[in-house]
C-alpha cells in the first residue's frame, strides 16, 4: 500500500468504492451471459419455450451435451483450430521479427517504401483476398487443407503479418544498441547478433504479438467457411456456424447451447490456467511497444 | 542505425546486403504471394462482370465502379460502418481507460482478478458471440427483455434486432462486450510504464486523481491510446462483417448493413463476385483515407508537463 | 548464450513439426475426403456416412453405372432419412458404384468453391441458402437434359415426365436443366384446434380473414407473424397469392415478374395487393417480434399460440414434428387474399434436381433420377419428409401428413388456380425481401415498393 501523501483519505474511499461497485457491475455483464449459456444448455425446448430465461433448469437435461457431441465433431475442431492457431502464430512471428529487425536497425534503400508497404496491407479488407486465395490455394494444392489455411492465415490478408511488422519494429526501436555493438566487436556474425542477442530481449514483444496473432487466428470465421469444406477440417468457428445453421432447420436450442459450451470449456480451462502468462504477456511486451 | 566502421573485413558490405536480403525476402516473397497478388487480382477483378460461376468475365471497364456510385444501400453503409467505428471508439476507449485507470491507480487488491475476468470475452470465438447475443436479443426467449420487465409493469417486448431503429444500436454491445478486454490490458501496460515518482509528486503537491489523470497518466500513454484507437477503427472497418453476419444479416432492409457484409452478399449470396471486389477497393481507399485523417488529429505533443 | 541458442533451436524444429503434421493433413486430406477420416479417432461417431452395406445383395445390378457417384444435397426441414434410404437402395441395386454425399445444411456455401473451380459433384439437389437453379443454368453450370429427360424412362419402365405435377422448367428455347424433385404449396397455417376451440371461423376469403383477425386480436393473440429475417416467407405466403387474385386470377403477373417484364411490380395489382397488407399493418395484425428472427423462432411461437396464423410451406409440419404441442393440428389455407367468393391461389414451389454440366459420372447421376422418380418413391418422400415429391401418387393410403393430404384436395379441385412455378433472380429476390420489411415497417409506401422493384428490374433486364 503506498501510504505517501494521501490527501484525502475519506474521499479516496468513496471513490473506491464506487469503482468497486461498477467493477463488480461489469464482472457481471462478462460472466452472466456465459453463465446463462450453461443453463440454457441444460434446457429442452419445452423450458427454453417458458419464456423465463433466469430459471434454473426444472430437470436437468446433460442429454443435450451427447447429442451435439455425437453430431458435431469437437475433437477434431480442436485440434485444426490448436493446429493452425500454433502453425501461424510461429510462423508470422518467425516471418514478422526478421523482417521488423532489419526495418529497425539497418537503413538500405527502399525501407521507408517497404515499411509502408506492410502498414498498407493492414487494411486491405480480409474478404477482397477470399476469392483470389481460393483459386490461388487451388493451384498450389493446397485447397481444404489445413497447412494451407495456415499459410494464408500467417501472410495472407487478415493482416497478422504486418500487425506483427509495425509492432516489432517499434519493439526493436526500444532496444539499446550497445549490446550489438559489443557483439560486434567481438566479432559475432550479424546473424548471431540476431539470434542470441535480439531475439531474446524482444521476447516480451514477441509473447505480445504472439498472443494477439493467436486470438485473432483462433477466432477467424470468414476464411476459414470458403477454404474449409471437409467437416473434419473444421476449425472451432466454422463448427460453430454449421452448428447454428443445423440447429436453425431442427429448433434445437438446448444442445445448441451445449455445443456452444463445449466449445467454451476448454478455453475456458485454458485460460484460467494460463491467464497470468496470457494477459501478463500482453501486458508486458506493450509495455515498451 | 549501426555503422560498423571499425570493422575492415574485406566483403562485408557483400554479406552485410546477403544478410538483409536473407532477413527481409523469405516475409517479402510469402507476402507477395499470399497479399499482394490476392489484392492486385482483387483489383482485376472490379473491372470485369462475373457472377463467380461462370467460367467467362466481361471486361466492362469501370462500369462496377459507376454501380457503385449509383448503389443506393452504398451510402448507408458506409454511414453504418462509421457508426460502429465512431461508438466502439468512444465506448471501448472509455471503458478500457477507466478500468484500466481504477485498476493500476487505485491499487485494488482485487486488480489481477478483475484484469483476468475482463479480459475473458477476448477469448471466445466471434461466432460464439454472435449465437449467443442473437439469443440474449430474442423477444421471447432472451434474457435482455426477462430482465428488463423486472423493472416495468408491463412484459417487455422490444424487438432488438428487428427494429429498423434499434437495430443498429444492438449491434454495439456485444461489439464493445467482446473488444474492450484488449485494450484494457495494453493501456494498463501503459500506464504500469509510468514510472510512480511522477505520481508521489503529484500527489505531493495536492494533484487529486483526476488532475492526475489529466497531466500525467493521459499524456503519458497518448502513444499507446493512439494505436488503440487506430487499431479499433482498422478492425472494425475490416471485421464489421462477422457480427453483422452472425446477428443480423444486413437487416431489417439494410438497416444494419455494413460495407463488409455487403460484399459478402453481393459477391457470395446475389452472385456478383466482381462488384464485391469493387466494394473490397472502397472499403480499402476508406479505410487507408481514415487511417491517415486520424493519425493527424491525433497528433498531439507526447508529453505536456 | 548457447542455452538461449539451444531454445531457438528446439523452437525451430517445434516450427518445423506442427508444419510437417500440418503438411501431413493436407496432403493426406485430398484423396480421403470420401471416407471420414480415420485418423481423427477422437470423433468416431459420424453421421454422414454412406450406406454401411455396400456388397450385400449382388442380383440385377446394372453393369453401365459404376464408378464414382458424387451427390450434393441440402438438409433442411425435409431432413436427410429418405436420401439415406435411396442411397442404400441404389447402391444395393449398383453394388460397384461408390457413392459419396456432400450434405448438409451449409453445403451450398462449402461446395461453392468446387463448382466455380469446375470440380462439381455430378448430381446436385438444389434447396436452401445460398442456391439458386436460374443462377446455375446462367453460369452454365448444369447440363443441358432437354433431350434426355424426353425419352428417359423410370426404373418401373414409366416414362420419365409422364407422372409429374410440375415439368421441368422451360429456360427458353425448350431448354431443360433441371427437374422438380419437390413439390408443394405456400399458403397461410394455423392451429385447426385452437380454431375450433375458440370459435373462430377459419377464412375463406379477404374479409372474413379481417373478420377473424379481429377476433383473434381481441381475445389477445396476435393474428400473424411471420418470419422477419427471411422475409420470402411472407412474399411466397401471402403476397403473391394476393398479385394473381387481383390480378384477375391471372397467375401470367407471375411469370412476368419472372422475366423481369416492365410494369410487372408497378401496377393495379400489386398496388392492390400492397394496400392490403398495409392495412393488416395499419390494424395491428402483425406480432413486432417477427422482424428479425428466423423461420424456426417463428413456427415455435406459432405453435405455442402466441400467434394463430403464420405464411409457410408444406414443411413446417415436418419439421417442427417434435415440438408440436399436444393436441395441435395444423390446418392450411393457399391464399387468404381473395375476394368473397373469388378463387383461391395457390402458389407452388419447386426444388429441383440436376446434373452437373462437368459431371465425371453423368450415367451414375441419370441412373439415379430414373430409380427415385417413382411413384413408390414418393411415397417413400411423403412419409418421410411429411411433405410432397413432384410425382403423382396415391398418398391417401399412405402415412403422408393431413396438410399435405388437404393441399393435395386443393391442387386437384377446378376452383383453385395453381400459379406456375417461377423463381424471381438472386437480386429482385433480395429487393423484395427487403422491401417488404420495410413496408412492413412503415419506412416506405407502397409506392415506394414498387418503384424499388421495378427499378431492380429494370437492372435485371
Amino acid at each position: 500500500m503506498n501510504k505517501a501523501a494521501r490527501p484525502k483519505p475519506a474521499g479516496l474511499w468513496i471513490s473506491k468504492t464506487v469503482v468497486r461497485v461498477l467493477l463488480l457491475l461489469w464482472t457481471l455483464i462478462v460472466l452472466y451471459p456465459v453463465f446463462w449459456t450453461f443453463i440454457t444448455s441444460l434446457k429442452n425446448n419445452q423450458q427454453v419455450m417458458l419464456g423465463k430465461p433466469w430459471d434454473f433448469p426444472s430437470v436437468m437435461h446433460f442429454e443435450n451435451y451427447a447429442n451435439v457431441w455425437s453430431r458435431a465433431h469437437f475433437g477434431s475442431y480442436f485440434m485444426n483450430s490448436i493446429l493452425v492457431t500454433a502453425g501461424s502464430t510461429i510462423l508470422s512471428l518467425a516471418l514478422a521479427s526478421t523482417t521488423a529487425y532489419i526495418l529497425a536497425r539497418y537503413s538500405f534503400k527502399g525501407r521507408g517504401v517497404l515499411y509502408f508497404i506492410y502498414i498498407a496491407s493492414m487494411m486491405i479488407p480480409t474478404t477482397l483476398g477470399l476469392i483470389p486465395l481460393f483459386f490461388l490455394l487451388n493451384d498450389m494444392h493446397l485447397s481444404n487443407s489445413l497447412l494451407g489455411l495456415t499459410l494464408v492465415y500467417s501472410v495472407g490478408t487478415i493482416g497478422i503479418l504486418p500487425l506483427g511488422i509495425f509492432f516489432l519494429v517499434g519493439f526493436y526501436k526500444t532496444l539499446p544498441k550497445e549490446l550489438e555493438e559489443a557483439a560486434t566487436i567481438d566479432g559475432s556474425s550479424l546473424s548471431g547478433i540476431f539470434l542470441r542477442i535480439m531475439l531474446p530481449l524482444s521476447s516480451p514483444g514477441m509473447i505480445t504479438v504472439g498472443i494477439m496473432n493467436a486470438l485473432t487466428v483462433w477466432n477467424e470465421y470468414i476464411m476459414a467457411t470458403v477454404l474449409i469444406n471437409d467437416p473434419m477440417k473444421y476449425t472451432i468457428p466454422v463448427g460453430i456456424a454449421v452448428m447454428q445453421g443445423e440447429m436453425q432447420y431442427r429448433t434445437e436450442w438446448g444442445p445448441l447451447f451445449a455445443g456452444l459450451s463445449i466449445s467454451m470449456i476448454p478455453v475456458i480451462v485454458m485460460y484460467v490456467i494460463y491467464q497470468r502468462q496470457i494477459t501478463g504477456g500482453l501486458t508486458a511486451g506493450a509495455l515498451k511497444g | 542505425m549501426i555503422k560498423l566502421n571499425n570493422k575492415p573485413k574485406a566483403g562485408y558490405a557483400a554479406r552485410r546486403r546477403l544478410f538483409i536480403a536473407g532477413f527481409l525476402l523469405p516475409t517479402f516473397i510469402l507476402f507477395s504471394i499470399f497479399t499482394i497478388y490476392p489484392l492486385l487480382r482483387g483489383l482485376y477483378l472490379s473491372f470485369f462482370d462475373w457472377s463467380g460461376g461462370s467460367e467467362t468475365m466481361n471486361f466492362i471497364g469501370f462500369g462496377n465502379y459507376k454501380d457503385l456510385l449509383d448503389d443506393e444501400v452504398i451510402p448507408g453503409a458506409i454511414k453504418n460502418d462509421y457508426f460502429l467505428v465512431f461508438w466502439k471508439v468512444i465506448l471501448i476507449m472509455l471503458f478500457a481507460t477507466f478500468f484500466a485507470v481504477s485498476l493500476t491507480r487505485l491499487k485494488l487488491k482485487e486488480y489481477g482478478l478483475y484484469r483476468v475476468i475482463f479480459f475473458f470475452p477476448n477469448i471466445i470465438s466471434v461466432s460464439v458471440i454472435g449465437v449467443l447475443w442473437s439469443f440474449i436479443y430474442n423477444p421471447h426467449l432472451g434474457f435482455l427483455n426477462s430482465f428488463l420487465s423486472l423493472f416495468t409493469q408491463k412484459s417487455v417486448d422490444t424487438n432488438w434486432l428487428g427494429d429498423s431503429h434499434l437495430a443498429m444500436w444492438s449491434l454495439l454491445p456485444p461489439s464493445v462486450w467482446a473488444g474492450i478486454g484488449f485494450y484494457m490490458l495494453l493501456i494498463i501496460a501503459s500506464i504500469l510504464g509510468i514510472p510512480s515518482s511522477l505520481y508521489e509528486a503529484a500527489s505531493m503537491d495536492g494533484a487529486g486523481q483526476w488532475k492526475q489523470f489529466t497531466k500525467i497518466t493521459l499524456p503519458l500513454i497518448w502513444e499507446q491510446f493512439k494505436t488503440s484507437i487506430i487499431h479499433i477503427v482498422i478492425t472494425t472497418l475490416n471485421g464489421s462483417f462477422i457480427i453483422v453476419k452472425l446477428m443480423t444479416d444486413g437487416g431489417p432492409d439494410n438497416h444494419t448493413q455494413v460495407l463488409g457484409y455487403y460484399l459478402y452478399q453481393m459477391g457470395f449470396k446475389q452472385f456478383h463476385l466482381s462488384y464485391g471486389a469493387t466494394i473490397g477497393v472502397l472499403i480499402l481507399i476508406l479505410s487507408i483515407i481514415t487511417t491517415l485523417i486520424l493519425q493527424r488529429l491525433l497528433r498531439r505533443d507526447t508529453i505536456e508537463m | 548464450m548457447n542455452m538461449k541458442l539451444r531454445k531457438k533451436a528446439t523452437g525451430g524444429m517445434a516450427l518445423l513439426l506442427v508444419l510437417m503434421s500440418l503438411a501431413g493433413c493436407g496432403g493426406g486430406a485430398k484423396e480421403t475426403t470420401t471416407q471420414p477420416t480415420p485418423e481423427t479417432k477422437s470423433t468416431a461417431q459420424t453421421d454422414t456416412d454412406k450406406p454401411k452395406e455396400e456388397t450385400k445383395d449382388t442380383q440385377g445390378s446394372d453393369p453401365k453405372v459404376t464408378g464414382d457417384f458424387e451427390i450434393q444435397y441440402f438438409v433442411g426441414g425435409y431432413g436427410d432419412s429418405w436420401w439415406k434410404e435411396m442411397l442404400g437402395e441404389f447402391q444395393k441395386k449398383y453394388p460397384d458404384v461408390k457413392i459419396k454425399e456432400s450434405a448438409g445444411s451449409q453445403i451450398n456455401d462449402q461446395m461453392k468453391p468446387r463448382w466455380i473451380q469446375g470440380n462439381p459433384p455430378d448430381l446436385v439437389y438444389i434447396d436452401g441458402a445460398g442456391s439458386n437453379e436460374t443462377q446455375m443454368v446462367k453460369d452454365d453450370q448444369l447440363m443441358d437434359i432437354s433431350e434426355w429427360v424426353k425419352q428417359a424412362k423410370n426404373v418401373d419402365g414409366e416414362a420419365l415426365t409422364a407422372p409429374l405435377i410440375a415439368p421441368p422448367q422451360d429456360y427458353g428455347g425448350g431448354k431443360n436443366y433441371t427437374i422438380p424433385l419437390v413439390f408443394g404449396s405456400w399458403g397461410t397455417f394455423y392451429d385447426e384446434s385452437l380454431f375450433k376451440e375458440k370459435g373462430w371461423d377459419v377464412p375463406k376469403d379477404w374479409d372474413s380473414f379481417l373478420a377473424v383477425s379481429e377476433k383473434i386480436k381481441a381475445a389477445g393473440i396476435n393474428p400473424y407473424i411471420h418470419t422477419g429475417k427471411y422475409p420470402y416467407y411472407i412474399v411466397g405466403g401471402l403476397l403473391n397469392s394476393g398479385f394473381v387474385s387481383e390480378n384477375g386470377d391471372n397467375p401470367q403477373i407471375l411469370k412476368d415478374q419472372e422475366a423481369n417484364k416492365e410494369g410487372s411490380f408497378k401496377n393495379d395489382a400489386v398496388a392492390k395487393t400492397l394496400k392490403k397488407v398495409v392495412e393488416m399493418r395499419d390494424k395491428g395484425f402483425f406480432d413486432n417480434a417477427s422482424f428479425g428472427i428466423t423461420h424456426t423462432d417463428s413456427q415455435m411461437l406459432f405453435l405455442q399460440h402466441k400467434d394463430a396464423m403464420i405464411p409457410n410451406g408444406l414443411w413446417v409440419e415436418n419439421e417442427m414434428k417434435k415440438d408440436v404441442p399436444q393436441g395441435f393440428k395444423f390446418g392450411f389455407i393457399p391464399s387468404v387474399m381473395q375476394k368473397p367468393g373469388g378463387k383461391v391461389v395457390a402458389i407452388p414451389y419447386t426444388s429441383n434436381i440436376a446434373i452437373a454440366k462437368k459431371a465425371k459420372n453423368p450415367d451414375a447421376a441419370k441412373a439415379f433420377i430414373e430409380f427415385i422418380f417413382t411413384k413408390k418413391e414418393a411415397v417413400r418422400w411423403a412419409e418421410l419428409t411429411g411433405a410432397l415429391m413432384n410425382v403423382k401418387a396415391d398418398l391417401d393410403s399412405s402415412g403422408a401428413s393431413d396438410v399435405v393430404k388437404t393441399a393435395m384436395k386443393y391442387f386437384n379441385d377446378p376452383a383453385t388456380i395453381v400459379a406456375p412455378v417461377f423463381k424471381l433472380n438472386a437480386d429482385l429476390e433480395q429487393t423484395e425481401n427487403d422491401a417488404t420489411i420495410a413496408l412492413l415497417q412503415k419506412t416506405i409506401t407502397p409506392e415506394e415498393w414498387m418503384d424499388r422493384m421495378e427499378k431492380a428490374a429494370a437492372k435485371s433486364r
